[in-house]
């Protein structure tokens, strides 16, 4: 079922299917032809399409609230974050620290021949960059929220193409519960997940296991060069302030179960629109081809509309599997 | 296992990670140097988790059944599947379907992977033999067997006999 939560997955996985029933219903055109048994199909099938539109729409309805009441739910919690949880005090350090890997890891990476280690530095700078990128933005909310002034201390640190990030993600923020979404960001990014010995070597790892990774490194390198002893020191300092602000951070919002209530507000958000356009153009069709089809359905027509119908008629069973699948969805939410 | 040792170990296995071979020994073949440390690393890794393992489980006994749950724990820790083979008074062994040196980047020749195997797997049991049974008081020996292209790889320990 995982294949089918890209949207292009399915809609191609839908249309392969539309073709096949087409093509099976084309083959099966000579099975039935009496008009009776057509008027018959045609009005089963629209009652069956009918019953699934209203169906959806009622599941809409259902996903709209269930999203609003968690987007109620976040909001509500939303200033207490910025206030309470995302204090200076913690904010700081957290920058400073991020500030100091950029620069130390950019210096790291220009200096190095190997492109394993080259690669590791630069994921290094990219990480504290976008978690930088995203407490800028927290920092800018927050002020706002306290009606104080911009402070342009942490823009002044950023590059052309970091500034344009940080204004994406002010735009982004359009919503107060919106912050939950950035603050797992950095949470996830930043925390290190117990990874397997032989799954390193190919899992997108955390920044915190970068900064191992580089630390076991410069250790392994400083009997050559004894000015990376500092470097090390320095970045295993500026690991330990991180994993200890941002694991405060990271352990309140498992406490206020966050990643739960968003995760079930993306699938709310997913049904309440690819699935609902999908099962508009795949019910609402056929469901007014149908429509049009019956008043004009005689004795003289059948032989005209027999294929069409033989096509949605199929086409109201595979309605009927889409029906079970987008219920299943809505008991996940 | 207790839920609290069994967060005490999971915080040990996060604090006491592994180098990450894939990047190093690139790096290490490049360099020609730092292989002696990386030894040193390995071996001071599995020596600090085998003490805190042994302090959280409470064994005591220096003998070949602790060391075979230290491996037990450490390669669940680290989500290595293993599988025991022989457990006696002075010999323990396991095989496993899978290890590092398989990972490590294809440009690596099996030469390296070779060299990088011994020291890996010398740094390792040592560390954890001498911790649990007394400075040199075992000798492992490993097959490098998936280096080669086998299935499964195994691991022999065996305590030093007295002459």
């Amino acid at each position: 079922m995982n294949v089918l939560k890209t949207p292009l997955a399915l809609i191609v996985v839908l249309l392969v299917a539309a073709g096949l029933i087409i093509t099976f219903a084309w083959m099966n055109l000579s099975m039935s032809n009496s008009y009776a048994d057509l008027r018959t199909v045609l009005t089963t099938t629209t009652a069956v399409f009918g019953t699934m539109l209203g169906i959806i729409t009622a599941g809409l309805m259902f996903t709209q609230g269930k999203f609003s009441e968690l987007s109620s739910e976040l909001t509500a919690k939303a200033p207490d974050y910025l206030s309470k949880v995302l204090v200076m005090e913690k904010m700081q350090p957290i920058e400073t620290y991020l500030l100091a890997l950029r620069k130390t890891f950019t210096k790291l990476a220009a200096s190095t021949t190997v492109v394993e280690e080259r690669n590791l530095y630069e994921r290094i700078v990219t990480k504290a960059s976008s978690i930088f990128v995203d407490f800028a933005v927290l920092l800018n909310l927050k002020l706002k929220q306290q009606g104080l002034p911009i402070s342009q201390l942490l823009v002044s640190e950023m590059d052309s193409k970091l500034y344009g990030v940080y204004e994406k993600g002010l735009k982004d923020v359009k919503r107060e519960w919106q912050i939950f979404t950035l603050i797992k960001q950095i949470t996830d990014t930043c925390e290190a997940h117990t990874a397997s010995f032989i799954e390193k070597s190919s899992i997108t790892s955390p920044l915190e296991a970068d900064l191992k990774s580089s630390i076991a490194i410069l250790k392994l390198k400083e009997k050559g060069n004894k000015s990376l002893i500092d470097v090390r020191n320095e970045v295993a300092k500026a690991l330990s302030g991180l994993n200890s602000e941002v694991g405060e951070i990271s352990k309140r919002l498992h406490d206020d179960r966050i990643p739960q209530l968003l995760s079930q507000m993306k699938q709310a958000s997913i049904i309440r629109g690819k699935y609902f356009y999908l099962a508009l153009v795949f019910i609402v069709t056929p469901l007014l081809s149908n429509l049009l089809m019956l008043p004009q359905l005689s004795e003289g027509t059948v032989a005209f509309y027999q294929p069409i119908i033989a096509v949605t008629s199929v086409l109201s069973v595979m309605g009927v599997i889409f029906l079970l699948l987008y219920i299943h969805k809505i008991l996940n939410v | 296992m207790r839920k609290s040792a069994e967060k005490r170990l999971k915080a040990l296995f996060a604090e006491h990670s592994t180098p990450p071979l894939e990047v190093i020994i690139p790096i290490l073949e490049k360099t020609g140097q730092g292989e002696q440390e990386l030894t040193a690393q390995i071996y001071d890794t599995y020596a600090a988790v085998t003490k805190e393992i042994m302090k959280i489980l409470g064994l005591k006994q220096k003998n070949m059944k602790t060391v075979a749950k230290v491996w037990e724990i450490v390669n669940s820790f680290e989500k290595q599947p293993f599988e025991p083979i022989e457990l006696t008074e002075s010999r323990f062994s396991f095989s496993i379907p899978d290890c590092p040196m398989v990972h490590v980047g294809k440009d690596i020749s099996q030469k390296v992977r070779s060299k990088f195997c011994d020291l890996i797997c010398a740094g390792g049991s040592k560390a954890i033999m001498d911790n649990v049974l007394g400075p040199d008081s075992g000798v492992c020996r490993w097959d490098k067997a998936l280096i080669h292209g086998a299935g499964r790889c195994t691991l022999v320990f065996e305590l030093v006999r007295d002459e």
